[in-house]
């Protein structure tokens, strides 16, 4: 009898064995067999990998198979980190297997991943809403913050700067039942949410006014697209209408100025053609861009993956990429006039453009003058003055009321891309077809494919035309659809995670398998269905969250600030911030090394970085400032900013020890210290904190700081500050190409236009005490950590 | 956290600060018994020519200034197509080695050395465009954003010198095409980014204060700021993070101490000064020996201007002649120091040059265009075949045609070589399983020894 029973349980081991080696298919199976290993026979276990064998029959402790699934060797299967190991019954259940034998019943292996349910939560329809419930009807919170941490919480997250100490007093004092919504609602109305909010978009597009690459051109009009990602957040823009306008503005709305500059997303990524390009090859970067970008942006779906093969982990086929890569086949590069409109900030264009213009004239008439000189010294400085020519060229343009943009087949007049690019002319265009690539291989195109929209999620949508026009609207209209479960989902989950630093999914690009599976899947249904119930308004979906006791609580994960609201933040504190909106770059103090270090410039090196020599620009909010591919804030940078060429789904905040050279170092954290500093009369050391840290020291800590300025007022009473150094002339070499040899450049720029910070010479010791207080403040943990 | 542990990490000096600081160096690997623990790569940017370096074409002296016609076509760049014609190398090449290798003539000293090289002819890159082929050169990706073959290296080595960072780059005048992110640290932590040390001004960003802060006024502000935040700490217990960024504050002063120690070249022996040469190439030629030596596990040299579209004679053979006494001195010096054996040297282009022309100059103003097909590469030191020429070109120089594997390959050797397996250096972003190669490669068994 027990050798029954115990034969029955090891058939049903048998089955579940195979059933369970399924889920490795994906990578050792037919398509893959990565190491080599093929798990669909029991010959290809035995035979195994190049590792060894996988399984020893009867040895389950020595078999390799195992030992992987266990994480013996260091090395994990499936990979990652202990979260993706298989569940012990699982394990369990392989090992018994394996001591047994192995025995193996013949079946038809599956030469595809078998899809678990659970894996494919993110497609599922949303289910119905119950508008009775409310965030807190899914999560548990503890006791409620005090005041003066929610104040300072919520006004960080809502708009990226700390409350003024008024602000503080005024919120502290209202004992009004309301005074929670009333705040909430003030921050939303305040024009520096749309900066905060639209900062976050600009990250996951990866926004930059550069094109990157060899030349790293700018893009002289991508401003107005990160001027209208901050529109649209101020004003509220429903979502599915900020989806379609810009994936499709210029289809759906062509007489909206608006809607065709939104268009701008659609080339957000690197790009560039010279004529070391090849043209197909640019193209397809450009194809497989926009194909993966808009699919991880509003669909939280790692597309690319199925460029080269069927997706490994989700039910994206490569049939599907490249159908959905037809949608943009007939995407064209344009930057045409559109007029400005009422709400851009064009103040100051004409007096920028003429400066500008004087610039690029004094290069181009050194240029001529050296033009057809045969001396290599000449000729290189010739190049130079080529390159800084073809750069004024672009970056003029900045100031011309035109689009960066995209239409559908291309427009007379208003091609972009550069004399190296072939256009297409305008009368014979046919949008160009599209083909399977296996491989990811443009040489060898397989199957043609005609536009589509990814099979699984095929909620009857009307079918995509093969028209020029109207095959980005067809995608658009898709995805901004209460019927699209990802969606809704996609874009609660980035809300949520900006509020309190992770996604109810962790991994907010990545809704697949080997995204992080959502903590509470009926919370993120829910917002998902508000969010629809809403008419996708962003905004209803902040109240919805922040008015929760959720966020109220006290025991709130503390975060550092990102880069950009640190900065933001001590020119705000220091009383410092320009808050001058939208309008082209502008270029921030940043470190001097970096800004006198050379760049190299396909054949020669671009002009020297240049501070907007006012104040007033240099010391704006950090969204306005110029986003150069090959040129990031150093002090942004250091504080984990993102690279400008992939999307950015989260900020990391890792702490290094270069952070504290910057903050503690730095001449900006110094200026700034300073700048405040003469700018406190009474009571300075109370001042100070309660300008920085929005509360005034306990009585421990005013003693240390009161007794460490009279020490520091005394030391630099004794030793002067040195006088402002004199402008020193930038000094740029580079080999050249031509002959090898090192080649020197010298530019002095006039030093009289520029508006200088104050500087320790022009104040009193105790002034440059009290700065030295300052900077301690700015450094604090308090200051750069919400609560 | 226990208050005790918490205490000491707040006012306990020594290495328990900076352990805490970089809990997220903790290495990773090795994963086998590594043939070397440091890596210098020598970065020719611009394209050296495998044809006027180390692989000599013969061939070509007979097709010299032969013309023919290359389409023009989509899967071509505009430069090279159109009407074309061979170019002979103008340089002359001498023997070196036991080996006898045919080097340019103008690598005197280096023709001393080629015995400890294992050159490398079969590597294919994929990219003909200077900022993409860098990309996918230094990180294994030809767009940016990517983890640098130096990131992923201090990823899986961690740190030897917890006061050093464990990358260090050493640019020419100026940044490279595409600037920083050819050594970036993409989605690793960013203690794995490459530090930059300057040619000019400050060798790390802000090491330094502003002229006019003492020492002294500093200690008082940083005593402060440590009252301050210990305080905070107080307030919040249970957040270790704040205790680790208390520490980086006193791991950047020691940082910021040890920094021009390895930078400060007037204790090196005159002999050795004079070996490197005192151009600026032979000044980061030996800083690179000093940052190995002190513990820096990476170190990227970069030498531009191999860009040689027209005039290669003049170009390349300023270029060979700056970089000959540099290497050469390189190699010796950690031959003598005994570092050799275990640091790997690699001296690479983004890609190599064509044998061909396009007819700009009519024709006199010799040069070679971009070849993503065949390139020069060599290695030298830890766990290289030395001594050793692997694979081959065809007889014009255009395409590797024998151990040819393309980059990912070669960054898969690259690790095997530091003890690192390509396969299993891993980390986890966006959900998905990342590595150096992409998606896997191989490891070039031919160079090792």
């Amino acid at each position: 009898m027990a050798k029954v029973w115990f034969t029955l349980l090891l058939l049903a081991r048998v089955a579940s064995a195979q059933e369970l080696l399924k889920e490795c298919l994906g990578c050792h199976g037919e398509t893959m067999a990565l190491s080599k290993l093929d798990l669909r026979t029991r010959e290809s276990m035995l035979r195994g990998g190049t590792r060894g064998a996988a399984v020893i029959p009867g040895k389950a402790a020595e078999s390799l198979l195992l030992r992987m699934i266990e994480a013996k060797d260091g090395v994990q299967m499936p990979p990652g980190d202990a979260s993706k190991r298989l569940p012990p019954e699982t394990v369990n259940a392989i090992r018994v297997w394996i001591d047994a034998g192995a025995p193996w019943k013949e079946s038809k292996a599956d030469t595809w991943t078998k899809y678990k349910p659970e894996d494919l939560w993110a497609f599922r329809p949303l289910p119905s809403l119950d508008k009775s419930k409310t965030v807190d009807a899914f999560v548990k919170s503890g006791s409620v913050a005090d005041r003066r941490t929610l104040i300072r919480r919520v006004t960080i997250d809502l708009t990226g700067l700390p409350p003024t100490p008024e602000e503080i007093d005024a919120f502290v004092k209202d004992k009004a039942k309301d005074a929670w919504p009333k705040l909430i609602d003030r921050l939303l109305a305040s024009p520096r949410y749309g900066e905060r909010w639209g900062r976050h978009w600009l990250d996951v597009v990866r926004y930059a006014d550069t094109s990157g690459y060899s030349n790293d051109f700018e893009r002289p009009n991508a401003w107005r697209y990160r001027d209208y990602v901050i529109r649209a957040f101020n004003q509220d823009k429903p979502y599915d209408q900020f989806i379609r306008e810009q994936i499709a503005g210029d289809e759906l709305d062509a007489g909206s100025s608006e809607a065709r500059i939104a268009t701008g997303f659609l080339r957000m990524g690197p790009w560039e053609h010279t004529g070391m390009s090849v043209e197909a090859v640019t193209r397809q970067m450009f194809l497989d861009d926009v194909t993966h970008s808009t699919a991880a942006t509003f669909l939280g779906l790692t597309l690319g993956c199925a460029r080269c093969h069927d997706h490994k982990f989700d039910p994206l086929p490569t049939k599907d990429y490249y159908r959905m890569q037809a949608v943009f086949s007939s995407t064209e590069f344009v930057r045409p006039a559109l007029p400005f409109l009422p709400g851009e900030n064009v103040a100051g264009l004409t007096a920028a453009k003429a400066h500008m213009q004087g610039v690029a004239g004094q290069a181009k008439s050194r240029m001529e003058e050296l033009r057809g000189k045969k001396d290599p010294d000449i000729f290189e400085e010739f190049k130079l003055y080529q390159k800084h020519t073809a750069h004024y060229k672009e970056a003029l343009d900045r100031f011309e009321p035109k689009a960066f943009a995209v239409a559908s087949g291309p427009i007379d007049g208003a091609t972009d891309g550069g004399p190296n690019l072939r256009y297409a002319k305008v009368a014979a265009y046919k949008a160009p077809d599209v083909f399977v690539l296996p491989g990811g291989n443009i040489q060898a195109p397989a199957e043609k494919v005609t536009p589509g929209l990814l099979t699984l999620l095929d909620y009857a949508a009307p079918p995509v035309t093969e028209a020029i026009a109207g095959r980005r609207s067809a995608l658009a209209n898709w995805i901004a659809n209460e019927r699209n479960p990802l969606t809704a989902r996609v874009m609660v989950n980035r809300i949520w995670q900006y509020h309190f630093g992770e996604g109810i999914a962790a991994d907010t690009n990545n809704f697949g398998k080997m995204g992080k599976k959502p903590s509470n899947p009926a919370l993120l249904d829910w917002l998902a269905g508000s969010f629809i119930d809403s008419g996708w308004s962003v905004k209803a979906m902040h109240r919805t969250i922040l008015l929760s006791a959720f966020y109220q609580r006290a025991d709130f994960t503390p975060r550092r600030v990102e880069a950009e609201v640190l900065r933001d933040s001590i020119l705000a504190v220091t009383g410092e911030l320009s808050l001058d909106a939208g309008g082209p770059g502008v270029y921030p103090q940043i470190n001097e090394d970096v800004a006198r270090q050379a760049q190299h410039r396909m054949g020669s090196l671009a002009p020297a970085y240049r501070a907007s020599p006012a104040k007033r620009d240099r010391n704006r909010r950090s969204i306005y400032t110029f986003q150069q591919r090959s040129l990031i804030d150093p002090m942004l940078e250091v504080f984990n900013a993102p690279s400008l060429d992939m999307s950015c789904e989260r900020r990391d905040t890792a702490t290094v020890p270069t952070q504290a050279f910057t903050l503690f170092n730095g001449q900006f954290a110094h200026d700034m210290a300073l700048a405040l500093a003469a700018k406190l009369d009474r009571q300075p050391v109370r001042a100070a904190f309660q300008r920085v840290l929005g509360r005034l020291p306990d009585a421990a800590e005013e003693k240390a700081a009161q007794a460490t300025l009279e020490k520091l007022t005394k030391m630099h009473a004794a030793t002067p500050a040195p006088p402002r150094p004199a402008a020193k002339p930038v000094v740029h070499t580079i080999t050249s190409e031509l002959t090898g040899e090192q080649h020197r450049f010298t530019h002095q720029e006039d030093p009289a236009a520029f508006e200088h910070n104050l500087h320790p010479s022009q104040t009193t010791p105790a002034v440059r005490a009290l700065a030295d207080i300052v900077l301690a403040l700015l450094n604090s943990n308090e200051f750069i950590y919400v609560y | 956290m226990s208050i005790s542990s918490r205490r000491d990490l707040i006012l306990g000096g020594g290495m328990g600060l900076g352990a805490v600081a970089l809990s997220a160096m903790s290495a990773q690997g090795p994963h086998h018994k590594a043939r070397a623990k440091n890596c210098i790569f020598l970065l020719m940017e611009g394209g050296p020519s495998h044809i006027d370096t180390f692989d000599p074409k013969p061939r070509l002296d007979s097709l010299h200034m032969t013309k023919f016609q290359k389409e023009r076509n989509k899967f071509e760049a505009n430069m090279n197509t159109g009407e074309r014609y061979y170019v002979k190398s103008p340089f002359q090449f001498r023997r070196a080695g036991k080996m006898g290798i045919e080097i340019n003539s103008l690598f005197e000293s280096f023709s001393g050395v080629v015995d400890d090289v294992c050159f490398y002819r079969g590597l294919r890159a994929e990219s003909v465009n200077h900022p993409t082929a860098l990309y996918h050169l230094n990180t294994g990706n030809q767009f940016g954003g990517d983890p640098a073959l130096g990131a992923w290296t201090s990823y899986g080595l961690g740190s030897i010198n917890k006061n050093l960072p464990s990358f260090v780059v050493l640019p020419d005048t100026a940044y490279p095409q595409g600037g920083a992110a050819n050594w970036s640290n993409g989605f690793l932590p960013a203690v794995h980014q490459g530090t930059p040390l300057r040619p000019v001004g400050a060798p790390v960003l802000d090491m330094t204060p502003p002229s006019g802060v003492t020492p002294e006024r500093q200690r008082m502000t940083l005593d402060l700021l440590n009252a301050i935040n210990s305080k905070h700490q107080q307030r919040h217990p249970e957040h270790a993070e704040l205790a680790a960024r208390v520490a980086t504050y006193e791991l950047a002063f020691r940082m910021q101490a040890e920094m021009p120690k390895v930078l400060d070249l007037s204790k090196e022996r005159p002999e050795t000064l004079a070996m490197y040469g005192d151009g600026p190439i032979g000044r980061r030629c030996l800083l690179a020996r000093r940052l190995v030596e002190a513990g820096v596990r990476f170190v990227q040299v970069i030498v531009m201007g191999w860009d040689s579209h027209d005039y290669i004679e003049n170009a390349h053979g300023a270029r060979i002649r700056a970089i000959d006494k540099p290497i050469a001195a390189l190699l010796k010096d950690l031959k003598r120091t005994g570092l050799l054996e275990e640091t790997l040297v690699v001296w690479s282009g983004e890609f190599g040059r064509s044998p061909d022309n396009g007819i700009r100059g009519g024709g006199e103003a010799w040069g070679r265009d971009h070849n993503a097909t065949a390139m020069p590469c060599w290695m030298a030191g830890g766990g290289v075949k030395a001594g050793h020429i692997v694979g081959a070109t065809d007889e014009t120089g255009l395409k590797a045609v024998e151990a040819v594997h393309p980059i990912r390959d070669f960054h898969v050797t690259l690790l095997h070589l530091l003890g690192l397996d390509d396969s299993k250096l891993r980390y986890l972003h966006a959900g998905r399983e990342k590595q150096m190669s992409q998606t896997g490669g191989e490891v070039i068994r031919e160079v090792l020894a």
